[in-house]
Parts: structure tokens; sequence; C-alpha cells
């Protein structure tokens, strides 16, 4: 079972009084896996650590809008998917944020932790993963990052949960024949 | 086998520095603000108490000798009034007026009706001024009548 699935006791509650110390935790235990979602939908390490920045910023200044404390971590993902697409939409990226794929996955593997790769197809699997479609690579590094459901993967991405399933079916699909080949 | 989010995360670890540091900034930014917000308060109370020490010095403590003797006149002043109200008005209250002061004003009262002619025995219709004293005393005056 992963780290990210055991509840949490964040201080968020603390955040919203204005404690330093509470968003110092909060960043610090969600600054590294925001970034690898950005970077890996950017590829820009600049502009990364930008919107990382703008997502903390966003985050403090608007605590107030979040409902729940649990959902703490999809609000902060959520506003970080905003700025991506916001940086798709001002490069001129309208038609790569829609896939056509068919809303029907049946099968869906539930753990991120069932594609398990080996060393030596490490590098082969983050250059796979950039080959995705950018709505397939945004889903499935939400899974494989902070395992969300597909809920809070579906409230993130603002797409219905039928969209959200069979993009992760395709996406793990298509990542998992294309590592069979280079075997 | 590594999981794909240990992939991911091992290989963007050497981006963690500047994350910290980022985060830093931002965090010193919160503090700064709530520094900023707390400050509010107690600068107004500085500014209050600034603003009566420099009243203080620039004011009173050049001045002082006269600021103290000012004082002093209207202490004396003060003290004056209170001690010479007090028995007056206790004297007012006590002193009813003297059977000798009303027989007095009687009769000057009859010789201004005899003078203005009119002899006829008004007097008599006066209504009694009240004059609260001992029954042996309003014997006396009956007498007199």
């Amino acid at each position: 079972m992963l780290a990210v699935a055991i509840a949490e006791q964040l201080p968020v509650q603390q955040a919203r009084e204005g404690n330093p110390e509470a968003w110092d935790t909060l960043f610090r235990r969600y600054q590294l896996p925001l970034y690898v979602y950005v970077f890996e939908l950017a590829h820009n390490e600049h502009t990364s650590l930008d919107i990382v920045q703008e997502v903390f910023i966003a985050a403090a200044r608007h605590i107030g809008g979040l409902r729940d404390d649990e959902k703490f971590g999809g609000w902060l993902f959520g506003i970080a998917h905003q700025k991506v697409i916001q940086l798709w939409r001002k490069h001129g990226g309208k038609e790569i944020l829609f896939d056509e794929i068919p809303e029907s996955a049946d099968e869906f593997e539930d753990s991120p932790d069932d594609l398990l790769i080996r060393r030596e197809q490490e590098i082969e699997f983050m250059n796979l993963l950039n080959q995705l479609p950018l709505p397939q690579r945004s889903v499935l590094l939400l899974h494989f990052v902070e395992d969300f459901s597909l809920e809070e993967i579906a409230r993130i991405t603002e797409t219905q949960i039928g969209t959200v399933k069979s993009r992760l079916h395709y996406a793990k699909r298509a990542l998992r024949k294309l590592l069979e080949e280079k075997k | 086998m590594k999981t794909p989010r240990e992939i991911l995360f091992a290989h963007h670890q050497n981006a963690a520095p500047k994350l910290d540091a980022m985060r830093c900034e931002v965090v010193a930014g919160l503090n700064h603000q709530d520094t900023k917000a707390r400050s509010g308060a107690v600068n107004l109370v500085s500014w209050c108490l600034g603003g009566s020490n420099k009243l203080w010095l620039e004011l009173i403590w050049p001045c002082r000798r006269i600021w103290a003797g000012l004082a002093a006149i209207w202490i004396l002043i003060f003290t004056v009034n209170l001690s010479q109200r007090d028995p007056s008005e206790m004297m007012a209250q006590k002193t009813p007026p003297s059977p000798e002061m009303i027989l007095t004003f009687r009769q000057q009262e009859m010789l201004l009706a005899e003078l203005t002619g009119q002899n006829e025995p008004q007097t008599a219709e006066h209504p009694k001024t009240f004059s609260p004293r001992p029954s042996s005393e309003r014997s006396i005056e009956t007498l007199m009548t």
C-alpha cells in the first residue's frame, strides 16, 4: 500500500488560521508531487517552479474556498491543473486538451502499484510517459503521484468520471504495451 | 522493481533544493503578512504612547513650574470654595427666623397698609408663614399678637 493512501494528519485547520508553520508543513508535503505533475506536463523547469510557487500563493490566499480539509491535496492539484491549462492556452495548445477516446473502460486496475517497472526500464518509462497525449498523461500522473480516486481526478481535471476512467485505462494499456514492445 | 511513483520522484529529486528555497520564500512572505497584521495593533499603541511622550516632553516638561503653579492655584480655589460654601448652607438650613424678626416684618406691613389707605384689617387674612419651632415659643407669639 502506498504511503499517500494512508490518511494523513495535515495541519490544514492551523493553516486556515494563518499559521506559517502549518503552511510550511503543507507545502513541504506537496512541493515535490506538485512539481512532478507540473513538470511532466509543462516540460520546463523554470516554468514548473513558477507554477508551483503560484499554486502555493493562491492556496494561502484562497484557503477559505476549501470546504473539506481532507480534500486539501486534491484542491491544491486542482489549482495546479488550472495553471497548466492556462499555460497551454497561452501557447495555443487548445487542441491537445481534448482526446478522442471512447468512454467505455470496463476493466480498470485500481492501484498504481499494479504497474511495476524494472530498473533497466526506468528511463524508457519516462520517455513513454511523455509520448502519451496530454489528457491521458495528466490523469495517469494524478493516479501515480498521489493515488487519487477517480472522483478526485475528475474533480481536479473538471471532467466526467467516465472520461477519467477511460483515459486512465487507455493510458495504462498504452504504457504497458510500449513497455512490452521494448523488452 | 519500482512503482511509477518512485521512479517519478527519483527522477525529479534534484529539484528538491530549489523547491525548498521557493517554499521558504513563500512562507517568509506569509510570515511577513502575519507580522504586518499583528504589528498594526502594536503600532497603534506605540503611536499613542509616542504621542503622549512627545506631549509630555514638548508641552508640559519645559513649563513644569507654571503647570505646577496653575495646578496649586486651582486646588486652592477649589478648597476655599468648598470650605466657604458648606457652613453658609448649613446655617441657612438650621436657623429659623426669630419671633422678633417676624414681629418687625408684620409691623412694617401694617404701616405700609395704613400709608396706602387700606385700613381694613387685611393682615388677619394673610396666610401664616410656617416656622417650625418648639411649642413653648408659639405661646409667646400668641400673647404678643
